[in-house]
């Protein structure tokens, strides 16, 4: 089947083990008028290995929405480029069309993602459709596609949105973003608008299609319990930066950014007996208009110092392996007085 | 034993339109003085209509309520106008997920508070001013005197939420009803107005009614949970109850949909499909078609409220050995 | 329904069942809507009184009669009395049906489709041309619409064709604007952008995403503009800009008919108590025609 496997499809081309997304120093400012300008997205690196599911956590105004609308190309990005499978994006190698083609998105807002004049075979058929899929073909891809993430195409294909469910109607979402055979597929907030016990099923399903269609994911949440249940890496955003990244399991289980202890103590503990007794953070998270300097979050850091406030940390990898944390007391010789010692230089 | 503070029994909502929606379906719970009561529900569940059912905010016209609903000695359904809006604040008051619906965004938040205070007691405008200020200090926002005269909008969400909560307990009220209050905030201010109102509750011994989907907020507040679903409590107990030994199928589905104990890379123990229509009043059990326990018994007859012990109900004809009566 | 889904192969899948589609859902909406089918049905029978005026009419609404001037509602022969010329005024106001309903739907609709053009392009490409587009649009949504039509027909010229001009151009900002907001707020959806990204250009996404979610709204507010542009129609006749006597409309008979309201004052009145009916209907017709393509339901 076309939609799968695409090693054999001749569409990969680093080979298995290679990043499929490479994002470096992304960013996005929206003017607001009068000089103010929102930093929404300052200078962002990521990179997503191909299989892998990278989760994205932060607050509202942390820019991880935005980032998603740039990697999708719904808005240009100021600078910063990202190269997919190796070549960059809207190059001569890879025009924005052919990356279309292989990179679609799921929206938070299942009603709003779907266009309500039309059935949903043809909202999933659209895509193949621009593509140059004919109709009929589009259509039975869209009814196909529509079986493989549980909705009866006998039942559900002629019918409109407002007839369905909130899950179902995501679960069209989800197909309409597998029609063109993609290789990633960014869910922004994807099970974040739905009921607990049909969030686990559309869970459920997006761990299927991943399995069986061999997709990358970028996931983005606010919920922490989901993006440590589907991901492999997480990447932390604090005020449109990357603060920590780092595998899952060791990420939550010691997190070296105060930010990201910050994110995981304010989790509610599940436990009766052992309740949060004292809030991690005080205030709001503040809003990406002129973000503070140095560190972003030195103002609400329990842990800043002088240095903290002067310079701007840089992603350092720490504890060995793949973990970055964006923080003074990671980096050797940074100033701050719990900054591990500098190694003599060999 | 005390009187309870709330006592509803066999209560029932209707609303009436194109399609008579039956939206609680024989809700009896009752709350003791200085207790939290969570419950937990997903959209549809009637869990909002529960709690609205206690303020009388329901449209009257459109709306039938039936059985009994006692807060602090009162008839709640039998109130005249009158009394009502004293009821209103004074004795019951709530507060929102969105505090755009309890705050006027053209009057400052001080003025409000002020408002809200002479409404039920005769003081005057430089008394309620200050105690606004109070209530401001009770619920820690920073630099007060001048949120005092700062207007809805010129707040961040969090204190926003802050200024509703203050507002809500300006008459001093005695049962605080919260409708998920931090659903729509950031993770790291959700968890600073869960303390928050943990500590207003205990400080002012108020009883609490707090709605909310998500278990883990339920658990961070509460005494008591009950579990809704279809316009029905299918479960009650403590906290620690509900959390180690759930006994309703849907509580268990719903504890494991929130990844309660979950295994990475396992799939989900998902309920399947989604919850009913409520055209009709229930004949059997709500939840038998998503049940993967369920038996002809689920399907033909409503099952019965099972007592487990004190304040301890299941409704699932699968439950076994009730207690004997107490 | 089940959360797992095979990946076994799909067996030939039948023909899925046509849901019923959007707009028989509207048609079944509206036909609940007892106000707004009776004001269709009052419409539908005012077209066809217009069309088959020649029929209708039980006399030539042009034949004056010195002696019979100004007769009352009821004279035998004059079933709704006689004007000031001794013409039957059932016959005139029937035959007058027919450039009224003209004056009213005709400006509409040419707007209907200028206004839609200019307001969907503004709202869906944004930007300077959209600030450009719309403060254009203001500058004549600025005047009063009477005023406006009147300044348009004085300049132009007394005249059917003149006054219908300067009508459509009354018309266009108030159907631009309309058009361009609900363009901005459709363009803002998440399945416009799911579109995109799907890699669809602009023309189709206009096409396929855009025209079909505009259309119907602001088709409804235009038809809410029909009675308004057959008063304003009606206004021009009455001061002399629009229709010339002894053509029947509804608005050049009000004028005429003016100096008789102390003689006849139910005669003078009737061609207001037609414009009035037919406006009204119009406007309920659009009110019903609105909640019923309110999807939601």
């Amino acid at each position: 089947m076309s939609l799968s496997l695409h090693a054999e499809d001749g569409l990969d081309r680093g080979g298995a083990g290679t990043p499929l997304l490479e994002a470096r120093a992304l960013t996005k400012h929206f003017p607001l008028g009068r000089g103010a300008v929102v930093r929404a997205v300052d200078g962002v690196d990521f990179s997503v290995m191909k299989g892998e599911t990278l989760g994205v956590v932060g607050e509202s105004g942390c820019g991880k929405s935005t980032t998603a609308r740039v990697v999708m190309q719904l808005i240009p990005q100021d600078k910063g480029e990202m190269l997919f499978d190796g070549e960059a994006v809207g190059s001569s190698a890879l025009s924005l069309k052919d990356y279309r083609r292989q990179a679609q998105m799921v929206f938070q807002d299942s009603y709003a993602s779907l266009n309500p004049r039309l059935t949903i075979e043809d909202s999933i058929a659209f895509g193949p459709m621009v593509h140059g899929v004919p109709k009929s073909g589009a259509i039975l891809r869209a009814r196909d596609l529509l079986a493989r993430v549980g909705l009866d195409p006998a039942r559900f294909a002629a019918r409109y949105p407002h007839e369905l469910s909130g899950g179902q109607r995501q679960r069209v979402n989800i197909a309409r973003a597998l029609a063109l055979g993609p290789r990633l597929v960014i869910l922004d907030e994807a099970v974040s608008a739905l009921d607990k016990s049909v969030e686990a099923q559309v869970l459920n399903l997006l761990m299927d299609l991943r399995e069986e269609f061999g997709l990358t994911y970028i996931f983005i949440s606010h919920d922490l319990n989901v993006v440590r249940f589907i991901s492999d890496r997480v990447m932390v955003m604090y005020l449109g930066e990357v603060v920590e990244i780092g595998p899952v399991e060791e990420l939550y289980d010691d997190p070296r950014h105060p930010y990201t202890r910050a994110l995981l103590s304010a989790m509610p503990s599940m436990d009766p007996d052992n309740r949060t007794m004292e809030a991690p953070l005080a205030g709001d998270p503040p809003n990406p208009i002129n973000p503070p300097e140095g560190c972003r979050f030195h103002p609400r850091c329990p842990q800043a110092q002088t240095v903290c406030s002067k310079v701007k940390p840089a992603l350092p990898p720490v504890g060995g392996g793949e973990r970055l944390a964006a923080c003074h007391m990671e980096i050797p010789g940074s100033g701050h007085s719990r900054a591990p010692a500098l190694e003599d230089a060999a | 034993m005390t009187t309870p503070l709330v006592a509803m029994e066999n209560v029932t909502v209707r609303f009436k339109g194109a399609q008579t929606v039956h939206a609680v379906n024989g809700v009896s719970l009752t709350l003791e003085p200085g207790k939290v009561l969570g419950i937990l529900g997903e959209s549809g569940s009637g869990k909002s209509v529960t709690l609205k059912t206690l303020l009388r905010l329901l449209p009257e016209r459109r709306t039938e309520i039936g059985g009994k609903v006692m807060v602090d000695g009162k008839d709640v359904l039998a109130l005249g106008a009158q009394e009502l809006s004293d009821y209103r604040g004074a004795v019951t008051s709530m507060i929102f997920q969105d505090p755009a619906l309890a705050l006027d965004p053209v009057y400052t938040v001080g003025e409000q508070i002020a408002e809200a205070i002479s409404r039920h007691e005769k003081i005057s405008r430089r008394e309620a001013m200050k105690r606004a200020l109070e209530l401001l200090e009770l619920v820690r926002i920073p630099s007060p005197e001048r949120r005092l005269k700062a207007y809805p909008h010129e707040m961040s969400g969090g204190m926003r939420q802050r200024a509703m909560i203050a507002l809500a307990l300006a008459a001093r009220p005695k049962l605080l009803l919260a409708d998920e209050p931090t659903t729509a905030l950031d993770a790291t201010v959700q968890i600073q107005i869960l303390l928050l109102l943990r500590q207003l509750q205990r400080d002012l011994g108020m009883g609490v009614i707090f709605v909310t989907h998500d278990i883990g907020v339920a658990v961070e507040v509460s005494d008591r949970l009950a579990v809704m679903y279809a316009g029905q409590i299918v479960e009650t107990g403590t906290v620690r109850e509900l959390i180690s030994n759930p006994r309703h199928p849907y509580t268990k589905g719903l504890l494991a949909a929130n990844l309660h104990g979950a295994k990475k890379g396992e799939r989900l123990e998902a309920i399947p499909g989604a919850p009913p229509a409520l055209n009709e009043p229930p004949s059997s059990c709500s939840f038998a078609p998503r049940c993967r326990q369920a038996e002809d018994a689920c399907r033909t007859g409503l099952p019965p409220a099972i007592r487990l012990g004190e304040g301890r109900l299941v409704r699932c004809t699968k439950v076994e050995t009730p207690l004997a009566p107490a | 329904m089940s959360a797992v889904t095979s990946p076994t192969t799909i067996p030939a899948i039948p023909q899925p069942a046509r849901s019923p589609g959007y707009w028989s859902g509207v048609f079944r909406r509206f036909r609940k809507d007892k106000v707004a089918v009776g004001a269709g049905i009052i419409v539908l029978l005012i077209i066809l009184m217009a069309v088959f005026a020649d029929y209708i009419a039980p006399a030539d609404p042009t034949r004056s009669s010195m002696l019979r001037r100004l007769r009352p509602i009821g004279t035998p022969g004059y079933p709704l009395g006689a004007d000031e010329l001794g013409r039957d005024m059932l016959s005139r106001l029937i035959h007058g049906a027919r450039l009224s309903l003209f004056m009213g739907v005709v400006p509409v609709f040419i707007a209907f489709g200028f206004g839609s053009l200019i307001g969907v392009a503004a709202g869906f490409f944004g930007g300077k041309f959209n600030t450009i587009t719309m403060r254009t649009v203001d500058i004549f949504y600025a005047f009063p619409s009477v005023l406006l039509a009147i300044a348009l027909s004085g300049a132009l010229g007394a005249g059917i064709f003149n006054s219908l001009l300067s009508l459509t151009i009354v018309f266009i900002p108030p159907i631009a604007r309309i058009a361009e907001s609900v363009t901005t707020q459709v363009r803002s959806m998440d399945y416009v952008e799911a579109a995109r990204a799907s890699g669809a250009g602009s023309g189709t996404i206009i096409r396929v995403h855009v025209l079909g979610n505009v259309l119907g709204p602001i088709f409804v507010y235009a038809t809410s503009l029909i009675s308004v542009s057959m008063i304003l129609a009606s206004g021009l006749s009455f001061l002399g800009l629009g229709t010339k006597p002894p053509t029947p409309e509804w608005g050049l008979m009000l004028n005429t008919l003016r100096t008789a309201i102390y003689v006849q004052p139910w005669v003078a009145a009737l061609p207001g108590v037609a414009i009035f009916i037919t406006s009204i209907s119009f406007n309920l017709l659009s009110d019903g025609l609105r909640s019923a393509m309110d999807v939601k339901g």
